[in-house]
């Protein structure tokens, strides 16, 4: 995984959660951010969709338990180009 | 947990039987189901058609775990565009039952988001329900539609009115005011009033109309222009939505001096144990020119009195329909019939905050045809 694309994603977690950026990880999920709840994953979703220019399915939002996952999601989702 | 959203198809009715029976054995809301048959029996999907439903469901190895459905409409903007616009309702998730799914209603708006970038949800109960406040915090457009009503039958609105008799000491003061005449006084004082504020009485004359037929296009054509965004009322939309077999629905031709000056659809709505046993009219459609309106509001009101309706409601999101209605007699009240457009919709209605009271929306953009209006 990039470092660039996990920086990032961190820096949009951040955003959106209303999180110090120091204080998010490659390991912070639902379970350590008190912000992050079904809609605001939704939101993370979208906004990772915005940012990196690709698409994801229904399958991929359930594989998005925390921002290292997602950092790997994209970056795979960007080595494969698009479809 | 593989999951796809998938087109609802017949295959799939018997595991929507069962997610409908996990629901009711959950602990949902009786009406909390979803559609048992795949085909929609309203609006069904054409090929010609521009106009119609489909449904998704939400499978997990072929287990449905939730769904919803949308709506296709043509609607027409002021840039002169019609353009295909979905509505986004019944989002049922087996979320509401088992925290294990809590994410699926985000997955169905995302889906839906997905497959129609311009999208609204209309009703929704209120302010105070999940599904508005995920759509704010999604950053949608939205605004609640007015809601107005005029009571035809005083004595019996506080007689039957059950909504608001939330405690004994409101009981009381109802029962009071139906059995001592002032609530009657009090009605149609506020009304007449409101009445007055007309600055001149509308001349009209209505005719029911068993269908709808060519003499409405030019007042489509003539008044779409006036709107920031209506769904088209053409001939051949009217014809679809309310087809002459359904007699539920009373169709009437507005005009004065000769020439077509616009149409209502007025209908009596089934019984909900918030009115008692009241009968509820709804102005459920309506069109015309803004400055025809009041004509139009009030031949509908006339209509409905005429068929023995005890109370009339309406949601008109355009503000001259809402003065339109306020000036033959209406009173406002708190609404919870919310609108919210997406992303892409929003973009064509900037800025909301002028935009949205231009809108042309009513009970008829909903869900509610052909019942529940």
């Amino acid at each position: 995984m990039t470092s660039s694309i996990l920086d990032q994603i961190r820096g949009v977690a951040s955003d959106l959660f209303n999180v110090p950026v120091n204080r998010v990880t490659a390991a912070s999920s639902p379970e350590t951010i008190e912000t992050w709840d079904s809609t605001q994953h939704l939101n993370f979703v979208l906004a990772l969709e915005e940012k990196f220019g690709l698409q994801l399915s229904p399958e991929e939002m359930e594989q998005l338990r925390n921002v290292g996952e997602a950092a790997k999601l994209v970056e795979s989702k960007l080595q494969a180009g698009p479809r | 947990m593989p999951i796809v959203i998938q087109p609802y198809r017949e295959e799939h009715e018997p595991a929507v039987r069962d997610f409908n029976q996990r629901l009711q054995s959950g602990g949902a809301e009786p009406d909390l189901v979803f559609f048992t048959r795949a085909e929609p029996r309203w609006l069904p999907r054409s090929d010609v058609a521009s106009l119609y439903q489909e449904y998704f469901v939400v499978l997990d190895n072929g287990v449905v775990r939730g769904g919803y459905a949308l709506k296709r409409q043509d609607f027409s903007f002021p840039d002169g565009v019609t353009r295909n616009v979905a509505y986004y309702h019944h989002p049922l998730s087996e979320g509401i039952v088992n925290k294990s799914y809590a994410t699926i209603g985000a997955m169905l708006l995302k889906d839906a988001m997905s497959r129609s970038p311009l999208l609204y949800c209309l009703g929704m109960g209120g302010y105070d329900r999940p599904l508005p406040k995920m759509l704010i915090s999604l950053g949608w457009a939205n605004c609640a539609i007015p809601f107005y009503f005029h009571v035809a039958h005083p004595n019996r609105f506080f007689r039957e009115i059950q909504a608001l008799r939330t405690s004994p000491f409101r009981t009381l003061m109802l029962n009071l005011a139906a059995w001592t005449g002032t609530g009657w006084a009090g009605v149609k004082t506020i009304q007449g009033l409101r009445k007055l504020r007309s600055s001149k009485p509308a001349s009209f004359t209505a005719e029911p109309v068993e269908q709808f037929s060519e003499w409405v296009d030019p007042l489509w054509e003539q008044a779409k222009i006036h709107y920031a965004m209506t769904a088209v009322r053409d001939c051949q939309t009217l014809r679809t939505l309310y087809p002459a077999s359904d007699k539920h629905f009373t169709r009437l031709r507005v005009s004065r001096g000769g020439q077509d000056i616009g149409w209502a659809v007025v209908g009596e709505r089934r019984k909900d144990e918030k009115y008692g046993s009241m009968r509820v009219g709804s102005i459920l459609d309506c069109w015309a020119a803004p400055e025809n309106a009041l004509p139009v509001i009030q031949a509908a009101s006339a209509t409905l009195t005429q068929q023995g309706a005890d109370l009339i409601v309406s949601n008109q999101s355009h503000r001259l329909w809402a003065r339109a209605l306020e000036h033959a007699g209406f009173l406002g009240s708190q609404s919870n019939f919310i609108f919210a457009a997406g992303k892409g919709l929003s973009a064509l209605l900037r800025p909301f905050t002028e935009k949205q009271s231009s809108l042309h929306f009513t009970r008829a953009d909903g869900d509610g045809l052909p019942r529940n209006f």
